[in-house]
């Protein structure tokens, strides 16, 4: 069992691919590819950068509730073939955050070629 | 005198419920009820299940006790605390492994062992035997009970079965069993009509494909809008439901003729609410006209349209209906209104306007329901906002504490004036164009996301 505590990097998750590893400049290309995808497909007011990666999603923070989550769930499913269960115990670290959400997508998401 | 009606009434060797624990009949589930009837008091019962199998052996038991269920009817209707506090006298019935919720007294439902053991016979209740009160929100707050017969109960569980011909299906729900509309199909159906309800609660979709894979063949995925939409677009090829059925906020006919399509399936709706219950259905894609369940029937007096049901006394209606000569065939009458739906949640804009300009600071308020609220599950209210004092955080944090979190406004857009008209009214077409205005103004900021 993976365990994500607060900011640290995710070093945890697996992940031969480049772009779920945080760049130096801090936020990875997917995150900030996901954060785009959370204002566009919640219709949120803040703008893709404004979203801070650590902060929470649901209740405070982003204030985002469980419809959402089913909205982020279909999403990720679309877009990166990675699937969500709702009885995965990892869920709520999952959700914790965009930091932790991009992780979990970048170490599950089908590599190409 | 009569006679009554059975508990459960369904061939001895029928499935009623397939748990994790395996497949339950009507000899266990009598069984289970009986036991846990014996060791309750004589007191009305919350019933707090969450699993289908539980909840309707928590609400047999009540039954059997001559008690009547408590149960909130639609998300955010009533909390088990505010039911107790209304209630101070009541039992709580829970599951699951955690400990029991509030402060009332409580029994945990859960399986026996010894699930097979056969009853020993099929007790009949009086039709006219209160068997639950359902909570709807009031306009004030307080949740309001609405009384259901056990007549009433299960003369709808056979109308819903001789309308959609369930013989033989396995129901997979997404919806909560303590909610109207999955308490009607996936807690109580079983006990009258012929069908297996696997227990579970699918909400994603990679859950919602594994409970049809493993669900077999034959079933009819009782769910919702926005559930629909996601179970269908986001899961991995798997087996199609047979038939689908949606309630609890139109579906869309161009979602629905998707889901036929791509799942060569059937899609119907239920239409109902929680203090009438479930009073019609339609193939969507068939068109808007609606038809009664057989044994139920309009009636109009002053103030509007009630439903005539067996064992139930005339229920106001809320929605307006356009009838056809038959009596049976009807549409809802489409306008601006202003009660919404969302989440399963019902909610009035003024109401909501209202508690809005209570904030410190806000001067005026209006809450917008989208043009596409139909067509879009997952839509949200906009609300237009003068709060001098607030910016858009501030004031989305102060809505946050005194709004059902599933109202709160996207976009919130903050104004110096709203667009009174000079009988002081807010015509839906300027709120509309201040709207579009403000999407069309973020456009260029989301694009420099990507």
């Amino acid at each position: 069992m993976v365990a994500l505590v607060g900011s640290k990097p995710a070093s945890s998750f697996d992940d031969a691919s480049s772009d779920g590893a945080p760049s130096s400049a801090g936020g990875s290309s997917l995150e900030r590819e996901i954060a785009g995808l959370l204002v566009e497909v919640l219709r949120l007011e803040v703008t893709a950068d404004g979203i801070d990666p650590e902060a929470p999603l649901f209740g405070e923070g982003l204030g985002l509730d469980s419809i959402d989550a089913l909205e982020i769930a279909l999403m990720i499913s679309q877009r990166y073939a990675v699937s969500i269960r709702s009885d995965d115990p990892r869920n709520q670290e999952i959700f914790a955050s965009l930091r932790n959400l991009a992780a979990y997508v970048g170490a599950n998401r089908p590599q190409p070629g | 005198m009569p006679s009554g009606l059975k508990l459960v009434d369904r061939d001895a060797s029928s499935v009623l419920f397939r748990s994790a624990a395996g497949p339950v009949g009507p000899g266990a589930f009598l069984a289970a009820a009986a036991r846990l009837a014996a060791c309750l008091p004589d007191r009305p019962f919350v019933n707090a299940c969450a699993d289908r199998l539980l909840a309707a052996v928590g609400i047999a038991a009540s039954l059997l006790r001559g008690q009547v269920s408590l149960i909130p009817g639609e998300p955010g209707a009533a909390t088990i605390a505010a039911l107790a506090a209304r209630h101070p006298g009541a039992h709580l019935l829970f599951d699951g492994e955690g400990p029991a919720p509030g402060t009332l007294p409580a029994t945990r439902v859960s399986l026996p062992a010894g699930m097979d053991e056969a009853a020993s016979g099929i007790p009949a209740l009086p039709a006219d035997l209160p068997a639950m009160i359902v909570f709807t929100s009031g306009t004030t707050g307080t949740p309001v009970g609405t009384t259901k017969s056990w007549g009433e109960l299960v003369a709808r569980s056979r109308a819903a079965a001789a309308r959609f011909g369930l013989g033989g299906a396995t129901v997979v729900a997404t919806v909560p069993a303590g909610h109207m509309y999955g308490l009607e199909t996936s807690v109580l159906l079983p006990l009258h009509a012929p069908v297996t309800v696997r227990c579970g609660t699918p909400l994603y979709p990679a859950d919602v494909a594994a409970a049809l894979a493993d669900a077999g063949p034959g079933t009819v995925l009782v769910t919702t809008p926005l559930q629909l939409r996601a179970a269908l677009r986001g899961a991995r090829p798997g087996p199609a439901p047979s038939r689908v059925i949606s309630a609890t906020a139109p579906l869309d006919p161009a979602l629905a003729a998707e889901a036929e399509a791509v799942w060569g399936t059937q899609v119907f709706e239920i239409l109902g609410a929680t203090e009438v219950g479930s009073i019609a259905s339609r193939r969507t894609v068939a068109g808007p006209a609606w038809r009664l369940y057989d044994g139920l029937a309009f009636r109009d007096d002053a103030e509007g349209v009630l439903v005539e049901a067996p064992h139930a006394a005339p229920r106001r209606f809320g929605d307006l209906v356009r009838r056809d000569p038959d009596g049976r065939h009807f549409e809802l009458v489409g306008r601006p209104q202003d009660l919404v739906k969302l989440g399963g949640r019902r909610a009035s804009l003024a109401g909501l306007a209202h508690a809005v300009c209570g904030i410190g600071g806000v001067e005026d308020a209006v809450f917008v329901a989208p043009a596409d609220l139909a067509r879009e599950p997952a839509s949200r209210l906009a609300a237009l906002v003068v709060a001098p004092g607030h910016d858009a955080a501030s004031l989305a944090d102060a809505m946050r504490r005194i709004i059902d979190p599933v109202f709160l406004p996207r976009p919130l857009v903050l104004l110096d004036r709203l667009p009174r008209n000079a009988l002081g009214k807010l015509p839906r077409a300027d709120l509309l164009a201040i709207l579009d205005r403000h999407l069309a103004a973020r456009a260029p900021a989301r694009e420099g996301a990507r």
